[in-house]
């Protein structure tokens, strides 16, 4: 193919196109659905009942800190889905491992306080509808990251859905802990923790089916 | 590049212009082949154009231009390796079906060459596999049946133009029967 080739080819397809808004812009337009998730979660079941023996900075406190968290990355996800703005190794790995640190060390700000549930690692069947919850929960965002995400042009699909999928998690689990009673450490990680890492495997699997190349 | 995103063409060509040759030079120093890097070249104005949206005003235009220029020369590499991969095991496949097909030949061959043998006369037959297949000379031959040389060489000559008039009657009749 030749350069007049090429030339030929965009004067035939040239037609004034608006540019994407900037990532962080991109990430605040989830705002709604991020507060919808978060409130939605425990509205559509119930406020757990230790609500105010937590206090308001360990209960929805934390959870207005783990959603943004979660948009942060999610940002960062889109972000990373635009060429030529792919995030250093090092800064991807600090924003991971925030990602994946937060949950955990949220529960375990949680667990100091209370020792509600299954206490032994083999009962994770029970409760499992707090990962199914989660999961579920997570699914809007999920739909709404992609949605940008395809509209985008990630040159690095892993990197991107690793992201975002994460980023839902957070989302999700923060509605989650506002509904959820049980503090032991082995459900937080079974059920809570291991949904928000389900979340981010979904965002690698959709970004590699959505997330072709502009044809 | 503003002007380009409202859609005009000389905003195209300013960019092609400017960029064209370093792209072209960073595509080298990847691919190590001129033709190639032609194309890839091409092949990356083409995916600036069609995702030219994900372009942010007032941002620098070069890492948004390279950035997709090396997407694009790892994906050509990734669909090379694929292909290669592809037609490697198209060959290997082939390769395993002639296998198959030359020991299924070889056995209806012997088949057809053992059938021929029963209509040779005795006397011809114990020459022609004496001297063919076990590799006894004629005069080791003559010995052994109690004749002369030239009578061994006689029996064995005249099995085999009896062997071969039987295997060509037969090949033309199976290719008559593949015809058919």
């Amino acid at each position: 193919m030749k350069g007049r080739d090429v030339r030929a080819i965009v004067e035939r397809d040239l037609r004034p196109v608006r540019p994407l808004w900037p990532p962080s812009r991109r990430a605040l337009a989830l705002l709604p659905l991020v507060i919808a998730v978060v409130v939605g979660v425990p509205l559509l079941h119930y406020f757990r009942t230790d609500l105010a023996a937590l206090g308001f900075v360990r209960s929805w406190g934390l959870s207005v800190v783990e959603s943004l968290a979660g948009l942060a990355i999610i940002a960062l996800g889109l972000r990373e889905a635009v060429p030529g703005r792919a995030l250093r190794a090092f800064a991807l790995v600090i924003a991971s491992a925030v990602g994946l640190a937060l949950p955990l060390v949220i529960y375990r700000l949680t667990t100091e306080t209370f020792n509600v549930g299954p206490l032994s690692w083999s009962q994770w069947r029970f409760g499992m509808a707090c990962f199914q919850t989660s999961v579920f929960a997570a699914v809007p965002v999920l739909l709404a990251s992609a949605f940008l995400t395809k509209r985008a042009f990630p040159t690095r699909r892993v990197v991107t859905g690793i992201l975002w999928g994460l980023g839902c998690g957070l989302i999700a689990d923060a509605g989650l802990r506002l509904y959820c009673e049980f503090t032991t450490l082995p459900h937080m990680v079974l059920e809570h923790f291991s949904a928000v890492v389900a979340s981010m495997l979904l965002g690698v699997v959709i970004t590699g089916v959505i997330a072709k190349p502009p044809r | 590049m503003e002007a380009y995103l409202n859609g005009r063409i000389e905003a195209f060509d300013a960019v092609y212009e400017a960029l064209a040759a370093r792209v072209r030079r960073f595509q080298l120093s990847l691919c190590r082949d001129a033709s190639l890097a032609d194309d890839l070249t091409q092949e990356t104005f083409l995916q600036m154009h069609r995702s030219r949206r994900t372009y942010e005003p007032g941002r620098p235009v070069t890492p948004w231009v390279f950035a997709i220029a090396r997407h694009v020369y790892l994906m050509h590499r990734r669909a090379t390796a694929r292909r290669l991969r592809f037609e490697a095991a198209v060959a290997a496949d082939a390769r395993s079906n002639d296998t198959t097909r030359d020991g299924a030949q070889a056995l209806t061959d012997a088949d057809h060459v053992r059938h021929a043998l029963r209509d040779v006369p005795a006397d011809q037959r114990q020459a022609l596999l004496m001297h063919h297949v076990h590799g006894w000379s004629f005069a080791e031959i003559a010995t052994r049946l109690g004749i002369r040389v030239n009578a061994a060489k006689t029996r064995a000559f005249r099995g085999i133009r009896r062997l071969r008039g039987h295997l060509s009657r037969r090949s033309g009749r199976g290719a008559k029967a593949d015809l058919r």
